[in-house]
Protein backbone atom coordinates (compact mmCIF):
# COMPACT_ATOMS: atom_id res chain seq x y z
CA UNK A 1 0.00 0.00 0.00
CA UNK A 2 1.45 2.80 -1.22
CA UNK A 3 -1.15 5.51 -0.16
CA UNK A 4 -0.53 6.83 3.06
CA UNK A 5 -2.58 6.43 6.04
CA UNK A 6 -3.14 8.88 9.22
CA UNK A 7 -0.09 7.80 10.88
CA UNK A 8 -2.17 7.14 14.26
CA UNK A 9 -3.38 3.71 12.17
CA UNK A 10 0.50 2.44 12.38
CA UNK A 11 0.15 2.42 15.89
CA UNK A 12 -3.50 0.57 15.90
CA UNK A 13 -3.02 -1.89 13.39
CA UNK A 14 -1.54 -5.30 15.03
CA UNK A 15 -3.90 -4.72 17.40
CA UNK A 16 -7.10 -3.87 15.33
CA UNK A 17 -5.36 -7.16 13.36
CA UNK A 18 -5.64 -9.39 16.96
CA UNK A 19 -9.33 -7.69 17.64
CA UNK A 20 -10.64 -8.69 14.02
CA UNK A 21 -8.77 -12.13 14.74
CA UNK A 22 -10.95 -12.93 17.67
CA UNK A 23 -13.75 -11.53 16.32
CA UNK A 24 -13.79 -13.63 13.73
CA UNK A 25 -12.51 -16.72 15.78
CA UNK A 26 -15.43 -16.28 17.88
CA UNK A 27 -18.03 -15.96 15.59
CA UNK A 28 -17.03 -19.01 13.39
CA UNK A 29 -17.02 -21.09 16.41
CA UNK A 30 -20.29 -20.17 17.43
CA UNK A 31 -21.28 -21.59 13.76
CA UNK A 32 -19.63 -24.31 14.34
CA UNK A 33 -20.71 -25.24 17.86
CA UNK A 34 -23.84 -24.65 16.27
CA UNK A 35 -23.47 -27.33 13.56
CA UNK A 36 -22.05 -30.16 16.17
CA UNK A 37 -24.50 -29.14 18.85
CA UNK A 38 -27.47 -27.09 17.68
CA UNK A 39 -30.15 -27.97 20.64
CA UNK A 40 -27.56 -25.96 23.17
CA UNK A 41 -27.15 -22.74 20.95
CA UNK A 42 -30.50 -23.09 19.58
CA UNK A 43 -31.57 -22.63 23.36
CA UNK A 44 -29.04 -19.95 23.50
CA UNK A 45 -30.87 -18.44 20.80
CA UNK A 46 -34.12 -19.10 22.30
CA UNK A 47 -33.01 -16.92 25.16
CA UNK A 48 -31.45 -14.24 23.13
CA UNK A 49 -34.96 -13.46 21.14
CA UNK A 50 -36.61 -14.02 24.96
CA UNK A 51 -34.70 -11.42 25.87
CA UNK A 52 -35.09 -8.99 22.81
CA UNK A 53 -38.17 -9.46 21.61
CA UNK A 54 -40.45 -8.32 24.59
CA UNK A 55 -38.74 -5.06 24.56
CA UNK A 56 -39.73 -4.37 21.24
CA UNK A 57 -42.94 -5.32 21.91
CA UNK A 58 -44.53 -1.87 22.87
CA UNK A 59 -43.52 -0.87 19.90
CA UNK A 60 -44.31 -3.39 17.60
CA UNK A 61 -48.44 -3.59 18.54
CA UNK A 62 -48.92 -0.14 17.35
CA UNK A 63 -46.60 0.01 14.59
CA UNK A 64 -48.35 -2.99 12.99
CA UNK A 65 -52.37 -2.08 13.69
CA UNK A 66 -51.09 1.40 12.01
CA UNK A 67 -50.03 -0.73 9.01
CA UNK A 68 -52.85 -2.54 8.80
CA UNK A 69 -54.73 0.38 9.34
CA UNK A 70 -53.23 2.04 6.27
CA UNK A 71 -53.87 -1.82 4.18
CA UNK A 72 -57.62 -1.74 5.32
CA UNK A 73 -57.75 2.04 3.79
CA UNK A 74 -56.68 1.13 0.59
CA UNK A 75 -59.18 -1.89 0.70
CA UNK A 76 -62.01 1.35 0.61
CA UNK A 77 -61.62 1.73 -2.83
CA UNK A 78 -63.47 -1.50 -3.47
CA UNK A 79 -65.68 -1.45 -0.75
CA UNK A 80 -69.13 -0.90 -2.71
CA UNK A 81 -68.31 -4.65 -5.22
CA UNK A 82 -67.07 -6.25 -1.69
CA UNK A 83 -70.57 -5.26 0.03
CA UNK A 84 -72.84 -6.66 -2.89
CA UNK A 85 -70.47 -9.56 -2.62
CA UNK A 86 -70.71 -10.29 1.05
CA UNK A 87 -74.08 -9.85 0.69
CA UNK A 88 -74.86 -12.37 -1.43
CA UNK A 89 -72.71 -14.68 0.54
CA UNK A 90 -74.79 -14.10 3.67
CA UNK A 91 -77.42 -15.57 2.27
CA UNK A 92 -76.07 -18.62 1.52
CA UNK A 93 -74.57 -18.28 4.72
CA UNK A 94 -77.71 -18.39 6.39
CA UNK A 95 -78.59 -21.16 4.92
CA UNK A 96 -75.71 -23.09 6.11
CA UNK A 97 -76.18 -21.46 9.30
CA UNK A 98 -79.91 -23.33 9.72
CA UNK A 99 -78.07 -26.64 8.11
CA UNK A 100 -75.53 -25.97 11.31
CA UNK A 101 -77.59 -25.55 13.74
CA UNK A 102 -79.75 -28.51 13.28
CA UNK A 103 -76.72 -30.95 12.88
CA UNK A 104 -75.72 -29.19 15.99
CA UNK A 105 -78.78 -30.27 17.60
CA UNK A 106 -78.77 -33.37 16.45
CA UNK A 107 -75.19 -34.29 17.43
CA UNK A 108 -75.78 -32.73 21.48
CA UNK A 109 -79.19 -35.11 20.95
CA UNK A 110 -76.59 -38.10 19.96
CA UNK A 111 -74.07 -37.49 22.11
CA UNK A 112 -76.72 -37.36 25.21
CA UNK A 113 -78.11 -40.34 23.89
CA UNK A 114 -73.97 -41.99 23.89
CA UNK A 115 -72.90 -40.49 26.87
CA UNK A 116 -69.50 -39.28 24.91
CA UNK A 117 -67.26 -36.86 26.41
CA UNK A 118 -64.54 -34.48 24.13
CA UNK A 119 -60.84 -35.43 25.30
CA UNK A 120 -60.37 -33.47 28.13
CA UNK A 121 -56.57 -33.06 27.62
CA UNK A 122 -57.03 -31.08 24.24
CA UNK A 123 -56.96 -27.25 26.39
CA UNK A 124 -55.41 -24.78 25.07
CA UNK A 125 -52.82 -21.71 25.80
CA UNK A 126 -53.86 -18.57 23.13
CA UNK A 127 -50.98 -16.61 22.42
CA UNK A 128 -50.58 -13.65 20.66
CA UNK A 129 -47.83 -13.52 17.41
CA UNK A 130 -44.89 -10.78 18.29
CA UNK A 131 -43.07 -10.97 15.44
CA UNK A 132 -42.61 -13.52 11.83
CA UNK A 133 -39.63 -14.86 11.01
CA UNK A 134 -37.73 -11.88 9.54
CA UNK A 135 -36.83 -13.50 6.68
CA UNK A 136 -38.00 -14.87 3.28
CA UNK A 137 -36.34 -18.46 3.78
CA UNK A 138 -37.81 -19.54 6.92
CA UNK A 139 -41.34 -19.58 8.21
CA UNK A 140 -42.04 -19.11 11.95
CA UNK A 141 -43.75 -16.83 13.82
CA UNK A 142 -43.00 -15.65 17.57
CA UNK A 143 -45.61 -15.59 20.52
CA UNK A 144 -46.45 -14.31 23.68
CA UNK A 145 -46.49 -17.07 25.80
CA UNK A 146 -43.37 -19.61 26.38
CA UNK A 147 -42.55 -21.71 28.85
CA UNK A 148 -43.84 -19.54 31.88
CA UNK A 149 -47.18 -20.30 30.39
CA UNK A 150 -46.47 -24.38 30.72
CA UNK A 151 -45.61 -24.09 26.82
CA UNK A 152 -43.56 -27.07 25.63
CA UNK A 153 -41.88 -28.07 22.77
CA UNK A 154 -43.57 -30.31 19.99
CA UNK A 155 -47.33 -28.74 20.79
CA UNK A 156 -49.41 -28.44 17.96
CA UNK A 157 -50.91 -24.57 17.45
CA UNK A 158 -53.95 -23.94 15.11
CA UNK A 159 -55.71 -20.45 14.56
CA UNK A 160 -59.44 -21.07 14.86
CA UNK A 161 -60.13 -23.44 11.89
CA UNK A 162 -57.00 -25.42 10.88
CA UNK A 163 -53.47 -26.72 12.21
CA UNK A 164 -50.79 -23.37 12.29
CA UNK A 165 -47.67 -25.34 13.05
CA UNK A 166 -45.55 -27.16 15.84
CA UNK A 167 -44.02 -25.17 18.96
CA UNK A 168 -39.86 -25.47 18.66
CA UNK A 169 -38.23 -23.10 20.82
CA UNK A 170 -39.49 -22.13 23.99
CA UNK A 171 -38.35 -19.22 26.06
CA UNK A 172 -39.31 -17.85 29.14
CA UNK A 173 -41.71 -15.85 27.66
CA UNK A 174 -41.85 -16.05 23.92
CA UNK A 175 -42.07 -19.92 21.91
CA UNK A 176 -41.38 -20.31 18.23
CA UNK A 177 -43.81 -21.73 16.29
CA UNK A 178 -42.27 -23.76 13.15
CA UNK A 179 -45.64 -23.49 10.21
CA UNK A 180 -46.48 -25.59 8.09
CA UNK A 181 -45.02 -24.13 5.38
CA UNK A 182 -41.40 -23.89 6.25
CA UNK A 183 -39.19 -25.76 4.08
CA UNK A 184 -38.17 -28.25 7.35
CA UNK A 185 -41.87 -28.62 8.40
CA UNK A 186 -43.09 -32.43 8.37
CA UNK A 187 -46.20 -33.20 9.39
CA UNK A 188 -47.91 -37.41 9.36
CA UNK A 189 -51.61 -36.48 7.99
CA UNK A 190 -54.60 -38.78 6.84
CA UNK A 191 -56.73 -37.76 3.71
CA UNK A 192 -60.37 -38.60 4.13
CA UNK A 193 -62.36 -39.88 3.06
CA UNK A 194 -59.94 -42.36 1.60
CA UNK A 195 -57.84 -42.84 4.71
CA UNK A 196 -54.46 -42.63 3.05
CA UNK A 197 -51.78 -41.57 4.97
CA UNK A 198 -49.39 -39.15 4.10
CA UNK A 199 -46.80 -36.66 4.97
CA UNK A 200 -47.45 -32.93 4.80
CA UNK A 201 -44.03 -31.77 3.94
CA UNK A 202 -43.12 -27.80 3.81
CA UNK A 203 -41.46 -26.44 0.81
CA UNK A 204 -41.53 -22.52 1.74
CA UNK A 205 -44.70 -22.02 -0.53
CA UNK A 206 -48.15 -20.84 0.31
CA UNK A 207 -48.86 -24.92 -0.39
CA UNK A 208 -46.61 -27.92 1.06
CA UNK A 209 -46.62 -31.12 -0.92
CA UNK A 210 -48.33 -34.03 0.38
CA UNK A 211 -45.75 -36.56 0.25
CA UNK A 212 -45.51 -40.10 0.12
CA UNK A 213 -48.98 -41.08 -0.60
CA UNK A 214 -49.37 -44.93 -0.58
CA UNK A 215 -51.89 -45.00 -3.16
CA UNK A 216 -52.07 -41.50 -5.24
CA UNK A 217 -55.23 -42.21 -7.80
CA UNK A 218 -57.05 -42.88 -4.10
CA UNK A 219 -57.29 -39.04 -3.37
CA UNK A 220 -58.54 -36.28 -5.18
CA UNK A 221 -58.35 -32.49 -4.82
CA UNK A 222 -60.88 -31.06 -2.14
CA UNK A 223 -60.53 -34.46 0.19
CA UNK A 224 -59.90 -33.15 3.53
CA UNK A 225 -56.70 -33.40 5.43
CA UNK A 226 -56.30 -34.16 8.86
CA UNK A 227 -53.59 -35.18 11.05
CA UNK A 228 -53.27 -38.65 11.73
CA UNK A 229 -51.37 -38.53 15.11
CA UNK A 230 -48.61 -40.84 13.88
CA UNK A 231 -45.73 -41.13 15.95
CA UNK A 232 -47.00 -38.65 18.78
CA UNK A 233 -46.50 -35.92 16.92
CA UNK A 234 -50.06 -34.42 17.11
CA UNK A 235 -53.44 -35.34 18.50
CA UNK A 236 -55.05 -37.12 15.82
CA UNK A 237 -58.13 -35.44 13.94
CA UNK A 238 -56.62 -31.71 13.70
CA UNK A 239 -58.00 -30.28 10.24
CA UNK A 240 -54.86 -29.33 8.04
CA UNK A 241 -56.60 -28.18 4.80
CA UNK A 242 -58.36 -29.79 1.61
CA UNK A 243 -55.80 -31.25 -1.23
CA UNK A 244 -54.82 -29.30 -4.39
CA UNK A 245 -53.45 -30.25 -7.20
CA UNK A 246 -50.49 -28.00 -8.83
CA UNK A 247 -50.15 -27.74 -12.58
CA UNK A 248 -46.91 -29.75 -12.50
CA UNK A 249 -49.20 -32.44 -11.32
CA UNK A 250 -48.44 -32.99 -7.64
CA UNK A 251 -50.45 -32.80 -4.87
CA UNK A 252 -50.13 -29.79 -2.45
CA UNK A 253 -52.38 -28.41 0.75
CA UNK A 254 -54.51 -25.75 0.95
CA UNK A 255 -54.44 -24.58 3.94
CA UNK A 256 -57.66 -24.18 6.48
CA UNK A 257 -55.75 -21.71 8.61
CA UNK A 258 -55.43 -18.28 7.28
CA UNK A 259 -51.69 -17.91 6.96
CA UNK A 260 -52.13 -14.53 5.57
CA UNK A 261 -52.95 -12.65 8.95
CA UNK A 262 -52.16 -14.92 11.87
CA UNK A 263 -52.74 -12.80 14.64
CA UNK A 264 -54.11 -15.33 17.92
CA UNK A 265 -53.02 -18.35 17.85
CA UNK A 266 -54.10 -21.30 20.17
CA UNK A 267 -51.33 -23.69 21.37
CA UNK A 268 -53.14 -27.22 22.33
CA UNK A 269 -51.72 -28.73 25.84
CA UNK A 270 -50.63 -32.13 25.09
CA UNK A 271 -48.51 -33.92 27.24
CA UNK A 272 -48.09 -37.22 24.96
CA UNK A 273 -46.17 -35.45 22.50
CA UNK A 274 -42.78 -37.51 22.29
CA UNK A 275 -40.07 -35.73 23.11
CA UNK A 276 -36.74 -36.65 21.99
CA UNK A 277 -33.65 -36.63 24.06
CA UNK A 278 -30.66 -37.89 22.44
CA UNK A 279 -29.48 -37.97 18.91
CA UNK A 280 -30.03 -41.89 18.53
CA UNK A 281 -33.35 -41.97 19.44
CA UNK A 282 -34.49 -40.11 16.25
CA UNK A 283 -33.94 -42.69 14.43
CA UNK A 284 -34.59 -45.74 16.90
CA UNK A 285 -37.17 -45.89 18.64
CA UNK A 286 -36.86 -46.20 22.06
CA UNK A 287 -38.51 -48.64 24.51
CA UNK A 288 -41.41 -46.81 25.40
CA UNK A 289 -41.24 -45.31 29.24
CA UNK A 290 -43.45 -48.34 31.25
CA UNK A 291 -46.71 -48.49 29.38
CA UNK A 292 -49.65 -47.22 30.99
CA UNK A 293 -51.26 -49.74 33.69
CA UNK A 294 -55.20 -49.56 31.77
CA UNK A 295 -53.37 -50.51 28.17
CA UNK A 296 -50.82 -52.56 29.65
CA UNK A 297 -52.82 -55.40 29.32
CA UNK A 298 -53.07 -55.24 25.32
CA UNK A 299 -49.74 -53.59 24.37
CA UNK A 300 -47.49 -56.39 24.17
CA UNK A 301 -49.22 -58.27 21.36
CA UNK A 302 -49.56 -54.73 19.21
CA UNK A 303 -45.92 -54.31 19.42
CA UNK A 304 -44.89 -57.93 18.68
CA UNK A 305 -47.09 -57.81 15.37
CA UNK A 306 -45.75 -54.31 14.38
CA UNK A 307 -42.49 -55.67 13.24
CA UNK A 308 -43.96 -58.57 11.27
CA UNK A 309 -45.80 -56.14 9.01
CA UNK A 310 -43.00 -54.07 8.65
CA UNK A 311 -41.05 -56.69 7.08
CA UNK A 312 -43.52 -57.81 5.01
CA UNK A 313 -44.07 -54.53 3.98
CA UNK A 314 -40.55 -53.95 3.07
CA UNK A 315 -40.08 -57.56 1.24
CA UNK B 1 -19.62 19.39 9.34
CA UNK B 2 -20.01 17.11 11.92
CA UNK B 3 -17.47 16.31 14.84
CA UNK B 4 -15.60 13.34 14.29
CA UNK B 5 -14.10 12.85 17.21
CA UNK B 6 -14.59 12.07 20.47
CA UNK B 7 -18.36 12.01 21.45
CA UNK B 8 -19.47 12.77 17.62
CA UNK B 9 -17.55 9.83 16.42
CA UNK B 10 -19.24 7.67 19.35
CA UNK B 11 -23.00 9.37 18.85
CA UNK B 12 -21.91 7.64 15.05
CA UNK B 13 -20.82 4.44 15.92
CA UNK B 14 -24.17 4.20 18.25
CA UNK B 15 -26.42 5.76 15.31
CA UNK B 16 -25.22 2.95 13.03
CA UNK B 17 -26.22 0.36 16.28
CA UNK B 18 -30.10 2.28 16.30
CA UNK B 19 -29.70 1.90 12.72
CA UNK B 20 -29.38 -1.54 12.50
CA UNK B 21 -32.03 -2.40 15.19
CA UNK B 22 -34.52 -0.29 13.12
CA UNK B 23 -33.81 -2.54 10.30
CA UNK B 24 -34.36 -6.02 12.36
CA UNK B 25 -37.55 -4.34 13.93
CA UNK B 26 -39.23 -3.44 11.37
CA UNK B 27 -38.38 -7.07 9.36
CA UNK B 28 -39.52 -8.79 12.48
CA UNK B 29 -43.25 -7.02 12.39
CA UNK B 30 -45.49 -9.65 11.87
CA UNK B 31 -47.29 -7.99 8.45
CA UNK B 32 -47.70 -10.81 6.14
CA UNK B 33 -46.90 -13.84 7.52
CA UNK B 34 -47.51 -15.78 4.25
CA UNK B 35 -45.08 -17.35 2.58
CA UNK B 36 -42.87 -14.52 0.34
CA UNK B 37 -43.21 -14.62 -3.62
CA UNK B 38 -40.15 -12.53 -3.61
CA UNK B 39 -36.90 -12.15 -1.24
CA UNK B 40 -36.73 -8.41 -0.14
CA UNK B 41 -33.21 -6.97 -0.31
CA UNK B 42 -31.10 -7.35 2.90
CA UNK B 43 -30.88 -3.93 4.52
CA UNK B 44 -28.41 -4.62 7.02
CA UNK B 45 -26.13 -6.00 4.77
CA UNK B 46 -26.27 -3.15 2.46
CA UNK B 47 -26.31 -0.64 5.46
CA UNK B 48 -22.92 -1.71 6.97
CA UNK B 49 -21.02 -1.90 3.42
CA UNK B 50 -22.49 1.33 2.74
CA UNK B 51 -21.35 2.72 5.91
CA UNK B 52 -18.07 0.64 6.01
CA UNK B 53 -16.76 2.49 2.37
CA UNK B 54 -17.91 5.63 3.12
CA UNK B 55 -17.17 6.15 6.95
CA UNK B 56 -15.06 3.23 7.90
CA UNK B 57 -14.40 4.80 11.31
CA UNK B 58 -18.30 4.42 12.77
CA UNK B 59 -18.54 1.12 12.42
CA UNK B 60 -16.06 -0.93 14.06
CA UNK B 61 -15.92 -4.30 13.53
CA UNK B 62 -16.63 -5.38 16.69
CA UNK B 63 -20.10 -3.42 16.17
CA UNK B 64 -20.69 -5.05 12.92
CA UNK B 65 -20.29 -8.40 13.55
CA UNK B 66 -22.22 -7.92 17.48
CA UNK B 67 -25.14 -6.08 15.39
CA UNK B 68 -24.85 -9.20 12.27
CA UNK B 69 -25.03 -11.91 15.54
CA UNK B 70 -27.84 -10.43 16.47
CA UNK B 71 -29.58 -10.46 13.16
CA UNK B 72 -28.50 -14.04 12.75
CA UNK B 73 -29.89 -15.37 15.79
CA UNK B 74 -33.34 -12.90 15.65
CA UNK B 75 -33.86 -14.21 11.56
CA UNK B 76 -32.87 -17.85 12.78
CA UNK B 77 -30.35 -18.19 10.60
CA UNK B 78 -27.06 -20.50 11.17
CA UNK B 79 -25.97 -18.17 14.24
CA UNK B 80 -22.01 -16.91 13.47
CA UNK B 81 -21.19 -17.65 10.03
CA UNK B 82 -23.04 -14.70 7.89
CA UNK B 83 -21.60 -12.33 10.57
CA UNK B 84 -18.35 -13.91 10.17
CA UNK B 85 -18.36 -13.31 6.36
CA UNK B 86 -19.91 -9.76 6.45
CA UNK B 87 -17.31 -8.60 9.20
CA UNK B 88 -14.53 -9.68 6.60
CA UNK B 89 -15.84 -8.31 3.57
CA UNK B 90 -16.67 -4.89 5.80
CA UNK B 91 -12.97 -4.71 6.83
CA UNK B 92 -11.89 -5.31 3.32
CA UNK B 93 -13.94 -2.85 2.08
CA UNK B 94 -12.70 -0.32 4.89
CA UNK B 95 -8.86 -1.51 3.84
CA UNK B 96 -9.73 -0.12 -0.09
CA UNK B 97 -11.73 2.92 1.50
CA UNK B 98 -8.53 4.91 0.92
CA UNK B 99 -8.65 4.16 -2.90
CA UNK B 100 -12.33 4.84 -3.07
CA UNK B 101 -12.71 7.64 -1.95
CA UNK B 102 -11.65 9.95 -4.66
CA UNK B 103 -12.93 7.18 -7.32
CA UNK B 104 -16.67 8.15 -9.03
CA UNK B 105 -19.70 6.11 -7.55
CA UNK B 106 -20.00 3.90 -9.86
CA UNK B 107 -16.86 2.16 -8.94
CA UNK B 108 -17.64 1.94 -5.23
CA UNK B 109 -20.96 0.02 -6.31
CA UNK B 110 -19.18 -1.85 -8.29
CA UNK B 111 -16.74 -2.99 -5.31
CA UNK B 112 -19.59 -3.15 -3.00
CA UNK B 113 -21.46 -5.76 -5.27
CA UNK B 114 -18.90 -7.65 -5.50
CA UNK B 115 -18.31 -7.79 -2.11
CA UNK B 116 -22.10 -8.73 -1.54
CA UNK B 117 -21.79 -11.18 -4.49
CA UNK B 118 -18.57 -13.47 -2.69
CA UNK B 119 -20.49 -12.88 0.56
CA UNK B 120 -22.88 -14.59 -0.50
CA UNK B 121 -21.39 -17.84 -2.32
CA UNK B 122 -19.50 -18.28 0.77
CA UNK B 123 -22.26 -18.06 2.82
CA UNK B 124 -23.74 -20.91 0.57
CA UNK B 125 -20.49 -22.80 -0.46
CA UNK B 126 -19.69 -23.43 3.22
CA UNK B 127 -23.55 -24.10 4.40
CA UNK B 128 -23.26 -26.67 1.55
CA UNK B 129 -20.03 -28.07 2.67
CA UNK B 130 -21.43 -28.49 6.14
CA UNK B 131 -24.75 -30.15 4.87
CA UNK B 132 -27.08 -27.34 6.42
CA UNK B 133 -30.58 -27.52 4.84
CA UNK B 134 -30.28 -24.31 2.46
CA UNK B 135 -33.67 -21.89 1.29
CA UNK B 136 -33.85 -22.38 -2.22
CA UNK B 137 -31.46 -20.73 -4.97
CA UNK B 138 -33.79 -18.82 -6.68
CA UNK B 139 -34.61 -16.84 -3.55
CA UNK B 140 -31.60 -16.64 -2.84
CA UNK B 141 -30.36 -14.96 -6.25
CA UNK B 142 -33.18 -12.58 -5.62
CA UNK B 143 -32.11 -11.12 -2.39
CA UNK B 144 -28.44 -10.79 -3.85
CA UNK B 145 -29.87 -8.84 -6.71
CA UNK B 146 -32.30 -6.93 -4.87
CA UNK B 147 -29.78 -5.84 -1.95
CA UNK B 148 -27.15 -4.83 -5.03
CA UNK B 149 -29.58 -2.93 -6.29
CA UNK B 150 -30.87 -1.45 -2.91
CA UNK B 151 -26.86 0.26 -2.27
CA UNK B 152 -27.57 3.21 -3.91
CA UNK B 153 -30.63 3.74 -2.37
CA UNK B 154 -29.29 3.19 1.28
CA UNK B 155 -26.45 5.52 0.47
CA UNK B 156 -28.86 8.26 -0.77
CA UNK B 157 -30.80 8.02 2.75
CA UNK B 158 -27.86 7.73 4.79
CA UNK B 159 -26.50 11.14 3.10
CA UNK B 160 -29.67 12.59 3.19
CA UNK B 161 -30.74 11.79 6.91
CA UNK B 162 -27.34 11.28 8.51
CA UNK B 163 -24.99 13.17 6.40
CA UNK B 164 -22.80 9.79 5.41
CA UNK B 165 -19.97 11.98 2.78
CA UNK B 166 -17.18 10.55 1.70
CA UNK B 167 -14.58 12.53 3.84
CA UNK B 168 -13.26 15.42 2.66
CA UNK B 169 -9.41 15.79 2.67
CA UNK B 170 -9.46 18.28 4.78
CA UNK B 171 -11.02 15.53 7.44
CA UNK B 172 -8.28 13.25 7.20
CA UNK B 173 -5.99 13.80 9.77
CA UNK B 174 -8.13 14.46 12.24
CA UNK B 175 -9.99 10.99 11.69
CA UNK B 176 -6.75 9.07 11.47
CA UNK B 177 -6.35 9.95 15.36
CA UNK B 178 -9.95 8.98 16.24
CA UNK B 179 -9.94 5.80 14.46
Amino acid sequence: MAREKGNGEDFANPLRRLLLGIILFSLLGIFLVWRIDSPRVERFRADVVDSVMPSFDWAMAPVTATVNLFRDFQSYQRIHSQNRELRRELQQMKAWKEAALQLEQENARLRDLNNVRIDPRLTHVTGVVLADSGSPFRQSVLLNVGARDGIMDGWATMDGLGLVGRVSGVGERTSRVILLTDSSSRIPAVIQPSGQRALVAGDNSAAPLLDFIENEAAVRPGDRIVSSGDADVFPPGLLIGQVAEDPQGRLRVRLAADYQRLEFLRVLRNHNARTISGTGALIVPEARPAPEPVAGAERPEARAADPAAEAGGDG
Amino acid sequence: MADTRGFGLWMRRASYLALGLLILFFQLLPLDTGTPRWAPPDLLVALTFAWAVRRPDFVPALSVAAMMLLADLLLQRPPGLLAALVVLGAEWLKRRAPELRDDSFLTEWLSVASVIVVVSLGYRVVLNLLAVAQPPLGLHLMQLLMTMAVYPVVVGICYLFFGLQKPAASDLDTRGIGA
